[in-house]
């Protein structure tokens, strides 16, 4: 069973490889415009640069929790996405270099790393012991090691898996995924308040690192959804994808999709309507001056349309509607990140600017040609998991013809 | 014959597994048996599929409903407060959007949950005081442990002496006539 | 791999069943789930709790007439703590309403069959807390009869209206939503097992009151078909509504602008709070029950483990925001944030905090261990904990933001009543007396629901 079963995913190794070539080439054109762009704008760069760099960044740190609920969970879902969720990991190295230039451009992102203005500020001044530059590059590197060794651990061990009959090593993915997941939540908050929340020093918000943490299990769905529809088509998972799992994905994108409403909404209403000064300021800049149509386009697409077809299962076991959503939601996802980041910076209105555009696709490339390389490496579903009966599963295939 | 018939609500088949009640169901489909109705203490999958029945409308009706909701929600809250007594609190707007989603939400699941339930037993037409069937001996067990398949005297290819036999031919613990 | 190493600790072993080996068919399903009340004998241990509840909910009467005659005067309520032991309460007996819809609701949608064999138990908890829950708010008004017109819109001689922007009035519709939806899935779900009650019963005046409820139900198979399409609908409601009572809630508190009270984590935070307390409450009766029955072949130890890591992750989710609510106090550097953060933990109620870490955040990582998920006496004692943490939870936001909020010079204490107290101890009865009579008389157990974990359409090996 194991050896078809590594047959058939090497079968499939050429078609991810020139995925992976495609997605590196379209990576390596639009870097070459981001060097333009940096030369151009300086400042700009940054701003455009930390957008695409939060966002790869969740779908990394998004597959890696979704690996996690899945090792503590169960269900047929994860053993049909776990190759997946696992490669996705596997960039993190790669993120740790891209986030670089941010460390290198603290001083055009972050007020607070102005000396000057700290002085100045006795707000700042309290807060300086956590927002300085120092300790931000130092808790930077922490948070990586954090996730460096739950990513490092899982991949290991499922290798392990593969290899023996054993169950040693699926008891240990268990056994970390617990203790893994509190540890994860809590540094992914601290990196949310570090490299999102800090850009407008003054506010505060005690919902907003789970927004974002939300925010990264949505995209996880939506790319999975994704790249499973493709490699559905093919051997060996398209016995384990079949159309009623890949609704099943549907459904739990469609409850983050409403998770991700109910804890905007939550955030808003009670800003709106206590209307502080120092917390107003955050929607004050965010609905006005064109940013309102932003955010009116996110509730039409990053919630209305989404809700109202994924609601319906009819129209959600149809795979090209089911792709599509998906598709729209990686964009949204963007689109809300843009709307959350870009007016920290201006505040004179809305602008969108060529490199917010551009930055966020080289990156992306970049980042898919290493997920595709890292993809095709193992057999893409996991072997001699002790939950899950892969032999069984193709009887029933068969049975139903 | 025409006498009998008409005293006759139609012929009643006992199974012990839902396994044997979905297969007859299956068969009498197959041989053409249209007005029939099985019975069992759980929801067999596929079996209402099985005996001809393919889709409820159910859904729509909770769809309908769940707008509605929003629109009374919404609607009301905006009259009150803008149209009917605008009342100024603390500055805030008269028509203060985010402060009437919550009562919108709640309206909208209200209504769409209870026109729900309560288009079900219209649709299935309970409470119902008498019913045929009920007069079957042993149709007690319906709510328990056994499983049955009644063809009706209204299918055209209802004849009692045939449809006894077919039933008969699909191995059943019992077949019974029910009287009206 | 060393194999010599892998103590059998460290292997993968598959959860225990969801039915017990006792029960292997239709007929013992039934006979067993309608022997609990289709019978003249009645445990003695019913009648004890039963009459303690009864005695307590004499208190309530009582207390509530009192009330009515004096006023709320006889509560610890005055300035400035004007929200007392009422809506703690409230908050309280809301929060323990909700495992019932969570398990009945979101397990569906997620297809956890696990969920099965404690659905209906833990609805009925959620009618009878969501009951208890009512009555303080409509009590605390002293006078309820005067209080319809600005509770529900209808047009009356005043011709004023509720004021929909006060977080009050989503209140009421939020929680009678609540209470309607959850009478409808709890019914509804009732109707196949109370066909089966009116299918066994002996005695004429039985046949005829299951008969009356059962409304009909006799099985047909495009009924069914139609019964799961609504349970599936009511169930993807009322996750929502769910989710949406205890922001609701929390959302009572949260516009205003009061340091301790004012936080966008209280939403959620409230939700997983209400999660934690609903399960605990949800062990502290079926464990009790289930050894009085004898249905550990319906509640296995598969659903008490599965029980205590809801639990564990709920409490996770609470202390999370305990975190963050510390953790944004400082970092705001707002001067009234910070001292409400100084006051709570080291104030006059400090104790009342460090006690609500020790219940809900110490105690329960206990949890973490499977022998403890697995051993009925651990998980009573640590839900009992989390019940009364959670309970120090709501007397810590309400309390300590409420006695020493802006101005100094109206700073107070709180100190309740006998009355106070007697008020929510008859409500601890009249919950108790309800759920056993619950038991006494209805399906405890989802009948046609567990029928389903059968073996059926499975292929012979």
């Amino acid at each position: 069973m194991n050896e078809e079963l590594i047959r058939q995913s090497e079968a499939l190794a050429p078609q991810l490889d020139s995925s992976r070539k495609k997605a590196f080439v379209c990576g390596l054109l639009f870097a070459a415009l981001t060097v333009v762009g940096y030369f151009i704008d300086h400042g700009q760069f940054f701003q455009s640069y930390l957008l695409a760099f939060i966002y790869w960044m969740s779908l990394s740190l998004g597959c890696l929790l979704l690996l996690m609920i899945h090792h503590l969970a169960g269900g047929r879902w994860g053993f049909a996405i776990r190759r997946i969720l696992e490669a996705g990991t596997r960039t993190l190295a790669l993120m740790l270099v891209l986030g670089v230039p941010i460390l290198l451009g603290i001083h055009e992102l972050y007020e607070w790393s102005h000396e000057d203005v700290v002085a100045a500020d006795e707000i700042l001044q309290k807060k300086a012991v956590f927002l300085n530059s120092t300790s931000f590059v130092i808790r930077y590197f922490v948070y990586f090691l954090v996730w460096f060794i739950l990513a490092f651990l899982l991949n290991k061990w499922t290798a392990a898996q593969d290899a023996t009959s054993e169950t040693s090593p699926t008891r240990r993915m268990q056994i970390l995924s617990g203790p893994g997941t509190v540890l994860f939540v809590l540094v992914t908050t601290f990196a949310a308040i570090d490299w999102i929340m800090s850009l407008e020093p003054h506010w505060f918000s005690t919902i907003y690192a789970a927004i974002y943490i939300i925010g990264q299990l949505l995209l996880t769905w939506a790319f999975a959804i994704l790249v499973g529809v493709r490699l559905s088509r093919h051997l060996p998972l398209s016995a384990l994808l079949t159309n009623e799992r890949l609704r099943d994905l549907g459904t739990f994108m469609l409850a983050f999709v409403m998770l991700w409403a109910y804890t905007s909404f939550s955030q808003f209403i009670i800003i709106w309507s206590g209307n502080l000064p120092e917390e107003i300021t955050w929607y004050y800049a965010r609905l006005q001056g064109g940013w309102q149509h932003v955010g009116y386009l996110l509730v039409a697409f990053h919630f209305a349309l989404p809700l109202v077809l994924l609601v319906s299962s009819r129209l959600k076991a149809r795979i090209p509607i089911l792709t599509a959503i998906a598709a729209g939601m990686m964009i949204m996802r963007l689109v809300d990140l843009f709307w959350i980041t870009a007016p920290a910076f201006d505040k004179t209105g809305l602008t969108l600017h060529w490199m917010d555009l551009v930055i966020p696709i080289a990156m992306g490339g970049i980042w898919l040609s290493v997920f595709y390389g890292q993809l095709k490496k193992r057999s893409l579903v996991p072997l001699n998991d002790p939950r899950f009966d892969f032999a069984a599963l193709a009887d029933e295939v068969d049975a139903h013809g | 014959m025409s006498e009998t018939e008409s005293d006759t609500y139609g012929l009643m088949a006992e199974f012990e597994t839902p396994e044997e009640l979905l297969e007859a169901a299956k068969l009498a489909y197959g041989k053409g048996y249209r007005t029939m109705d099985a019975y069992s203490p759980l929801p067999i999958h596929g079996l209402a599929a099985a005996i001809g029945f393919h889709r409820t409308n159910l859904p729509i009706l909770t769809f309908i409903l769940a707008l509605t909701g929003a629109i009374v929600g919404y609607g009301m809250q905006y009259w009150i407060q803008v149209i009917d007594f605008p009342v100024n609190i603390g500055g805030r707007p008269l028509h203060s959007g985010p402060m009437f989603i919550p009562v919108t939400f709640e309206l909208t699941i209200l209504f769409a949950a209870v026109g729900t339930f309560v288009g079900l037993w219209i649709r299935n037409g309970l409470p119902m005081p008498y019913h045929p069937v009920f007069n079957v001996a042993g149709f007690e067990r319906a709510s328990q442990d056994r499983f049955f398949l009644c063809i009706e005297s209204a299918d055209p290819l209802f004849d009692a002496e045939g449809t006894r036999s077919f039933l008969g031919g699909l191995n059943p613990v019992e077949v019974s006539t029910v009287d009206q | 791999m060393s194999e010599s190493s892998t103590s059998t600790r460290q292997q993968y072993t598959p959860p225990p069943p969801e039915l017990g080996p006792g029960q292997t068919s239709h007929t013992s399903i039934t006979e067993k789930i309608t022997s609990i009340v289709l019978t003249p004998h009645t445990p003695y241990q019913w009648f004890i709790v039963v009459l303690i509840g009864l005695m307590l909910v004499g208190l309530l009467q009582v207390s509530i007439a009192y009330l009515l005659y004096e006023g709320i005067g006889i509560w610890g309520l005055n300035v400035p703590v004007g929200w007392g032991f009422a809506i703690i309460h409230f908050v309280w007996w809301i929060g323990i309403g909700h495992a019932g819809t969570l398990i009945s609701a979101i397990l569906l949608l997620f297809r956890q069959k696990w969920r099965t064999s404690i659905n209906r138990s833990a609805e009925a908890m959620t009618i009878f807390a969501v009951m208890c829950a009512g009555m303080f708010p409509l009590i605390h008004t002293g006078r309820p009869w005067l209080a319809a017109y600005w509770l529900f819109p209808y047009p009356n001689s005043m011709a004023v209206w509720p004021q929909f922007r006060s977080p009050l009035i989503w209140d009421v519709f939020a929680v009678s939503t609540y209470f309607t939806v959850s009478l409808v899935f709890w019914f509804l779900g009732m109707v196949p097992d109370l066909a089966s009650f009116r299918d066994r019963a002996k005695h004429r005046v039985t046949r005829v009151i299951y008969g009356v409820l059962a409304m009909g139900w006799r099985g047909s198979a495009v009924h069914w078909e139609r019964y799961e399409m609504t349970s599936l609908m009511l169930a993807g409601l009322a996750t929502p509504l769910v989710l949406s009572v205890h922001s609701v809630i929390s959302l009572d508190f949260s516009v205003s602008i009061l340091p301790g009270w004012h936080t966008t984590i209280f939403p959620p935070y409230f939700v997983a709070g209400a999660i934690y307390a609903g399960f605990a409450m949800v062990l502290l009766l079926l464990i009790p029950i289930r050894r009085l029955y004898g249905l550990q072949d319906f509640i296995t130890l598969r659903h008490l483990e599965n029980m205590g890591k809801v639990m564990l992750t709920a409490g996770l989710i609470v202390a999370y925001g305990y975190f963050m609510e510390q953790f944004i106090a400082w970092y705001s550097a707002s001067v009234y944030e910070g001292f409400m953060m100084q006051n709570r933990m080291f104030g006059d109620y400090g104790s009342f905090y460090w006690a609500l870490i020790l219940c809900n955040i110490a105690i329960p990582q206990f949890l973490w261990s499977k022998r403890v998920r697995r051993n009925t006496v651990w998980l009573m004692f640590i839900s009992f904990v989390i019940s009364v943490g959670m309970w120090l939870e709501r007397f810590v936001i309400v309390i300590t933001s409420l006695h020493a909020d802006f101005m100094p010079s109206s700073w107070d204490m709180f100190y309740p009543t006998f009355w106070d107290w007697a008020t929510y101890a008859g409500t601890i009865g009249f919950f108790l007396f309800a759920f056993f009579l619950f038991v006494r008389g209805m399906p405890v157990i989802a009948a046609h629901e567990i029928r389903t974990l059968l073996p059926f359409g499975k292929k012979e090996k």
